[in-house]
């Protein structure tokens, strides 16, 4: 079941079906034989048992710099100045990157009382949370420019469209929600890779990302315009004209994909409104997140709904925290980082706790990356930012299934390369689908000829982060 | 033909040459020289007598015995002298060079010391070598056609080509489109709208071999035709109507480019002058000529991107002109040019070299500036008339202006007379009308201890009538003080004097050393027309060479001060004193006044340095009729006239609507204005180290990318040039790219799917010749677009079924060999269109400039900015699309994103779309208004349902669709007349519901 989708036809079925609203269309596919496999969306078990249900994906957009946040480098700080010799990407032909020097961390790092891990000052609240999170300080990735290394790690593929993780995972998992998508990303703006960092791609509609951005009306026309009988006359009577035009259309995927998309809007209506519904949440939630009441925006504001929404079925959610423009691409000046930490650490923090406190961390995978890291050195000893680097950088995983408390994997001295107990971000994939119960080898879809996984052709997953 | 040359040497020679003789003979015997012989000691590692010899500049600048090098002269070039060990300077100091290296040098020298290459510190310029067996940068060629087994399939010669590669697959084109679903794509492909039940009806009668011909020409000639296909190409301009910096302000003008395109593209422009125009068309059009409007609108392509800085200055100008060059690179040439900004272009043959002599170009190019933070106001707008006739109407203008001010001015002296408010002293600046005990109030400022009080009255009366206050000025710092400005300036009149009084006393303590002034001009301090001071015992005037002490005067005595300024002959006379102790004044005026005196100061910048000493003021006068004279008689008010309140208002009428007039002048050029680009001051860029405008390196001439020839700007700007480069036949990217975006636009993906990026980062393209076959074939029309469609859409291929065949889908799932025809949903434009044309309500009119805020009322800021989503029933294309806060419809269905040039819409699926399909009003009200128009139609509902189906999916229901849908018609009924008892408007809520879900099904909203 899970090495390919071997027809068209039977995709399209598996879409369509479970739902009231989908009798008109599953019945005619049904008379031309075979039976429905259900829902796309239906909730399904994995091959192996799950140590995760859900994911939270949060993305810090831009490169977040290792060597000034969970990876310690003091020879950073006692060579500061030191001229090196790199064949790295950054500086290769270019002007005025002849000589690189070494440059050292602005903020201190202290080691969290419980476990000892060391984090930076940038991240008090997520060094008080060590003890839930397994940290890799060992990860690298293929590619330098934003684009390809932000598609690399939602895709697993540095230049093509493929399907995202968030995809991936709906597909391999559906929703314990029909009236919520699959896959959700709240996201201010959109990351360097565009909408691609949510497609589904080659995969089928629904599995693609829902945006929702931060607002007064996050999902706007949610609230249904006709009364429900009326409106659910209506959606009969067009499913049924659209499951005619299908059927006589070999069964287009797209063309199911917005069958299917009228069935989760229906349920959005009331879904949604429930959802981001802060206003029964408890002072003491708000305040775990740094979340004033009535606020609608914020980093703070993403968490907390997302833990609502993983709390309602919905299976992977990605927060993005900032966009293409005001990230963590901090070549001007590192200062930078501060004011995007701040952003994000009290409430990422807020959400491992309120988690913890509800008893779903246990059940729930927190991911925390970013596309890369930044340079441990600049071309002048003095200089103020970092440049693109993605021979090494810090991701950590958090909640269920997850080796907590641990460190894993390292830099060499510098923080320059990944060294020991490397992590690509293929094995990274295959971590997190591990985690949900699969063999990221055998999640697969046949595309084009051929059996695509998220993978691609390589990945391993990493043992040591496994409880 | 140069460039037909220079392309050849390009693509033939292994290692192209890419620089001319200068650069060559730089590089072949002055480098070495220099490395061997002088860098050791001249250089960044070691600086002999603070000289560098590693770069033009540093030879420029020299070291500790001055330059070492004046270009063009040798002999007054310190290097050449040295080298040539004839004077106390020689170097080598080990050894003299030889003489053939010495005569290299001066040669060198003298043809200008060309110094190729960016600095010492950029990387030798290698990139041209990779990069060079590109595709895309091959000659176009002449494909012959290919042989196709099956030869009676091909209808064109596209056919062929497609057939060709369909069966090297061993794969089979799929059967033909039935003649609705031809008409209805090729009629939503061309205009954006559905065709008509009628339209439909007309082509399936036409039996004869060239009815899809004609529906094509009907189709190209219609004037939804240039609105689509402009639509398409604003995509590629990333076309927005705001500028896109934090404040987001609107380009009210910028309406006129989006105009612009939807004209040229009907008036099918050939694609040459397309581009020409858009890059330079103020330099191609004559000035005088009714073409050069459009010719200036056109180049607001330049203009319309996304826009940095916060006023019309340098500032950020190095980002606006790199969205230039990237949106040119793109658009035209599917080149990504913007790699090249900080660094050689990594993955295709574009130089940082190239990237700055393109940035030369528009660094000479003056662009209209938005408005932005600082400057609130939109600047350097082009003028859509030449510039002589420019000139004259401002002149008019001018005239006109100064005609009204005038005229207002005298109404104004008419009003004061009525009104009694200006008599004996002039307007009354007296404090009579003020509280007492308190500062100055309106119409005074007052900063610093300045009270209106009893005990500063002053005791004469010649000027003003005896009052009862003054102002008393306590001792204070320098800048404190008193400011008035007069409700109507006096201005300089032939035969005119004007006057001036003030009463004043000095207190003696507290004692101060400073002096307090009495300024008399235009605005605060603008022009000067005379100034005089005071401090505790003395009275000074300012002269042209500066303080002139006239007397001395009495503390705690109050003194007159009376002068009458004749500004014909600059000079200025009167008298300062006290009773029987009056000194006469005569002097100059300032020179440099302008005429007007309309502010009177008093603060502490006399004629003595240091705090002021307290002193008071009273009876000032500002007057062009002559005042009372010292021990002249007591002045009283005079009473009022009998018809002063008719009169005055009278006047005030008048007043008012010449203000208005004026007001409207002042806002509004005489002639219509473009958000364009203009002709700067003609200067070439240096390189900017990793694209840091303050991180210089060398001066790069102006010309265009080596890799089309790298020919020189000869004079101006060169983008009159570069509009030919670009548009020249043996230019290889700009009619493949052409081609390919129609292709793309005709079939969903072009036969390069990355519509924009020719590069080796692109994909290659699918049929490499059929892509030059067309390209040829652009060329050899005449550059006609609209001949272009007729060729794709007649081919067999544009014609064919939507739907894969079992051995496609298996062997060709993605449809790159074109076997069917691939089914895509709408554009957001043309969904929205199609709803708003079946419901009746589309307005066809073109709308013109947005409803923006009026410029007089702008203060956006990044946290105020501009934002508005204004209602429209036109076409999309008329939308007011924003850049930072996209329109909430168009973005929500992938319009395109105005950030960047846009190669091709990335259409989605998602919930959120269905939930407006739903729910919003815009929907419904389409719905409601496509069901009123389809019960205005006599008929019953077999009939009604079936002219609602082909309105909107091009097609008849067939029997269960029929049933179904008359079923729910029948269903809403009785539902809700059961609800709303005998509401008549049953049957129209009824057939409401049944037009959504015909608006929103699958067969309306997708194209196939």
């Amino acid at each position: 079941m899970w090495t390919s989708r071997p027809s068209r036809r039977q995709a399209i079925r598996s879409m369509v079906a479970g739902s009231p609203l989908m009798a008109g269309i599953l019945q005619p596919l049904l008379a031309r034989g075979g039976t429905a496999t259900g829902d796309a969306l239906a909730p399904r078990s994995p091959p192996s048992t799950p140590k995760a249900k859900r994911v939270i994906f949060l993305f810090m957009t831009g490169g977040v710099s290792h060597v000034d946040t969970f990876d310690p480098k003091p020879r950073l700080t006692s060579d500061v100045g030191k001229e090196v010799k790199l064949d790295h990407p950054e500086i290769k032909d270019r002007p005025g990157y002849e000589r690189i020097f070494l440059k050292k961390p602005q903020w201190t790092f202290r080691p969290d009382s419980v476990t000892g891990i060391e984090v930076s000052d940038l991240f008090p609240h997520v060094r008080g949370c060590m003890s839930d999170i397994a940290l890799i300080r060992s990860m690298h990735t293929d590619h330098s420019n934003h684009y390809n290394a932000t598609l690399g790690m939602h895709t697993g593929s540095f230049a093509f469209a493929r399907p995202s993780i968030g995809a991936w995972v709906s597909y391999g998992l559906g929703t314990e929600n029909n009236n919520l998508p699959s896959f959700v990303v709240i996201a201010p703006a959109q990351t360097y890779a565009g909408t691609q960092v949510y497609a589904s791609d080659f995969l089928p509609g629904a599995h693609q990302g829902t945006l929702v951005v931060p607002g007064a009306e996050p999902v706007a026309n949610v609230r249904p315009a006709l009364p429900t009988n009326q409106q659910l006359a209506q959606l009969k009577a067009l499913q049924k004209l659209d499951g005619r035009h299908l059927q006589a259309r070999g069964d287009d995927p797209a063309l199911a994909a917005r069958i299917r998309s009228f069935q989760t809007a229906f349920g959005m209506q009331m879904a949604v409104p429930e959802a981001f519904d802060l206003t029964r949440e408890t002072d003491g939630t708000l305040n775990l997140y740094g979340l004033g009441r009535g606020q609608t925006s914020g980093f703070g504001w993403q968490c907390l709904v997302a833990r609502r929404l993983v709390e309602r079925g919905v299976r992977f959610v990605e927060l993005i925290d900032t966009g293409s423009s005001g990230n963590w691409d901090s070549h001007g000046d590192m200062m930078d980082h501060e004011r995007l930490a701040r952003n994000v650490d009290r409430p990422i923090a807020g959400l491992l706790r309120d988690l913890k406190n509800r008893g779903m961390l246990d059940d729930t995978l927190v991911v925390w990356t970013t596309e890369f890291g930044r340079t441990p050195f600049n071309n002048t000893a003095d200089a103020k930012g970092r440049e693109h680097h993605n021979w090494a950088f810090s991701s950590w995983l958090a909640g269920a299934g997850v080796k907590r408390g641990t460190a894993y994997g390292a830099t060499d001295e510098y923080g320059m390369r990944a060294q020991d107990n490397k992590v690509h971000i293929h094995d990274f994939h295959a971590t997190i689908l591990h985690l949900m119960g699969f063999d990221h080898e055998r999640l697969t879809y046949r595309h084009a000829g051929r059996d695509y996984r998220l993978t691609d052709v390589a990945g391993e997953t990493v043992r040591g982060v496994l409880a | 033909m140069r460039l037909s040359i220079a392309w050849l040497t390009v693509v033939l020679l292994p290692l192209p040459a890419i620089s001319g003789p200068a650069e060559d003979h730089f590089e072949n015997t002055i480098r070495p020289v220099l490395a061997q012989n002088c860098q050791k000691c001249h250089s960044d590692k070691k600086q002999q007598g603070g000289l560098r010899l590693d770069s033009r500049e540093a030879l420029l600048k020299g070291g500790d015995t001055g330059p070492a090098l004046v270009p063009g002269k040798p002999d007054d070039s310190l290097l050449i002298k040295a080298i040539r060990h004839t004077g106390d300077l020689k170097m080598p100091s080990s050894k003299m060079l030889p003489a053939e290296q010495i005569a290299h040098l001066e040669r060198w020298v003298r043809d200008g010391a060309v110094w190729p290459g960016p600095a010492a510190s950029l990387p030798g310029g290698n990139v041209m070598a990779f990069g060079k067996d590109l595709w895309s940068l091959q000659p176009v060629r002449q494909p012959s056609l290919p042989v196709v087994q099956n030869a009676g399939w091909p209808k064109t010669a596209i056919d062929r080509f497609i057939l060709a590669r369909l069966e090297k697959e061993g794969l089979a084109p799929v059967g033909d489109a039935d003649k609705r679903t031809l008409i209805r794509r090729a009629t939503l492909d061309l205009t954006g709208l559905p065709p008509t039940p009628g339209e439909i009806a007309d082509y399936l009668s036409d039996n004869s071999p060239d009815a899809f011909a004609r529906v094509i020409d009907r189709l190209l000639a219609s004037p939804r035709y240039g609105e689509r296909w402009g639509r398409h190409w604003l995509d590629v301009a990333r076309y927005a109507d705001t500028a896109g910096d934090g404040a987001d302000y609107p380009t009210p003008e910028a309406y006129r480019y989006r105009d612009w395109v939807i004209d040229a593209v009907q008036a099918d422009m050939t694609y040459d002058q397309f581009i020409r125009l858009q890059i330079a068309g103020d330099l191609l059009t004559n000035p005088q000529s009714t073409d050069y409007a459009s010719g200036v609108t056109a180049t607001g392509f330049l203009a319309v991107g996304k826009r940095y800085g916060y006023a019309p200055n340098g500032d950020f100008q190095h980002l606006d002109i790199a969205d230039v060059i990237e949106s040119v690179g793109r658009s035209v040439l599917g080149l990504s040019l913007g790699c090249a900004r900080c660094h050689d272009h990594k993955y295709d043959p574009i130089s940082i070299r190239d990237y700055y002599a393109l940035y030369g170009i528009f660094q000479s190019t003056q662009m209209s500036f938005p408005g932005g933070e600082e400057h609130k106001r939109p600047a350097n707008l082009a003028p859509l008339v030449s510039p002589s006739e420019a000139r004259r109407l401002d002149d008019e203008q001018t005239r006109q202006f100064a005609a009204i001010r005038s005229e207002v001015e005298k109404l104004q002296a008419l009003r004061a007379q009525l009104d009694g408010s200006e008599w004996a002293g002039g307007p009354d600046l007296g404090f009579e009308g003020q509280a007492s005990g308190q500062p100055p109030a309106k119409p005074w400022l007052s900063q610093g201890p300045n009270t209106v009080i009893p005990d500063a009255q002053s005791p004469f009366t010649h000027i003003h009538p005896a009052g009862k206050q003054g102002v008393r000025m306590a001792a204070s710092v320098p800048h404190d003080g008193i400011r008035m400005v007069l409700p109507r300036p006096m201005r300089k009149q032939s035969g005119a004097k004007m006057h001036l009084a003030i009463d004043f006393r000095t207190l003696a303590e507290p004692k101060e050393p400073g002096a307090c002034r009495f300024y008399f001009g235009r605005g605060v301090i603008e022009s000067t027309a005379i100034d005089f001071s005071i401090s505790t015992n003395q009275f000074a005037i300012r002269q042209a060479d500066g303080w002139k002490v006239l007397r001395t005067i009495e503390p705690g005595v109050w003194h007159s001060l009376a002068v009458t300024l004749d500004p014909e002959s600059g000079t200025i006379h009167g008298v300062v004193g006290k009773p029987g102790d009056l000194t006469t004044i005569q002097g100059t005026i300032q020179s440099t006044w302008d005429g007007v005196i309309d502010t009177f100061i008093c603060d502490g910048l006399g004629h003595l340095p240091g705090r002021v000493c307290t002193h008071d003021l009273d009876n000032i006068a500002i007057s062009q009729q002559p005042l009372g004279k010292f021990g002249g008689p007591t002045v009283s008010r005079p009473p009022p006239l009998p018809d002063a309140k008719d009169r005055i208002a009278q006047v005030d009428a008048t007043l008012a609507g010449l203000k208005k007039k004026q007001d409207g002048l002042a806002n509004r050029k005489p002639y219509p204005m473009a958000y364009a680009v203009a002709e700067g001051k003609p200067t070439n860029a240096k390189i900017q180290l990793r694209g840091e405008p303050d991180k210089l390196s060398d001066e790069v001439s102006r010309r265009f990318l080596e890799i089309l020839g790298g020919h020189k700007v000869s004079s101006g700007s060169g983008r009159k040039e570069m509009a030919l480069w670009l548009t020249d036949k043996q230019n290889p990217f700009t009619a493949r790219v052409m081609v390919n975006r129609i292709w793309q636009w005709h079939f969903g993906r072009g036969l390069v799917a990355t519509a924009s990026d020719f590069g080796t980062r692109g994909e290659a393209p699918s049929h490499p010749e059929l892509l030059d076959h067309l390209a040829n074939q652009l060329v050899n029309s005449g550059w006609s677009i609209k001949a272009m469609h007729k060729a794709l859409m007649l081919s067999r291929v544009y014609q064919l079924a939507a739907d894969p065949s079992p051995d496609q889908q298996a062997k060709d799932p993605t449809n790159r060999l074109w076997g069917h025809f691939q089914r895509r949903p709408l554009d957001a434009e043309s969904l929205r269109d199609q709803m708003l044309f079946v419901s009746g309500t589309l307005d066809l009119s073109r709308p013109g400039r947005h409803p923006f805020p009026a410029e007089e009322t702008w203060g956006f800021t990044i946290h105020n900015p501009f934002h508005a989503v204004y209602e429209s029933n036109h076409r999309s294309v008329y939308l007011m699309s924003q850049r930072n806060r996209r329109h909430p419809y168009l973005a929500l269905f992938d319009g395109a994103d105005p950030n960047l040039s846009s190669a091709g819409r990335l259409p989605t699926t998602t919930p959120t779309q269905a939930l407006y399909l739903m729910n919003s009003p815009q929907v419904h009200q389409q719905a409601g208004a496509f069901a009123k128009r389809l019960l205005a139609v006599p008929g019953d509902s077999p009939s009604r349902l079936r002219l609602a189906m082909e309105m909107t999916t091009g097609h008849p229901p067939g029997p269960d669709g029929e049933r179904e849908a008359l079923a729910f018609l029948e269903q809403s009924r009785q539902k809700l007349a059961a609800q709303a008892g005998n509401n008549p408007d049953t049957d129209l809520q009824a057939w409401t519901g049944l037009c959504r879900v015909l608006l929103v099904s699958n067969a309306a909203m997708h194209i196939e």
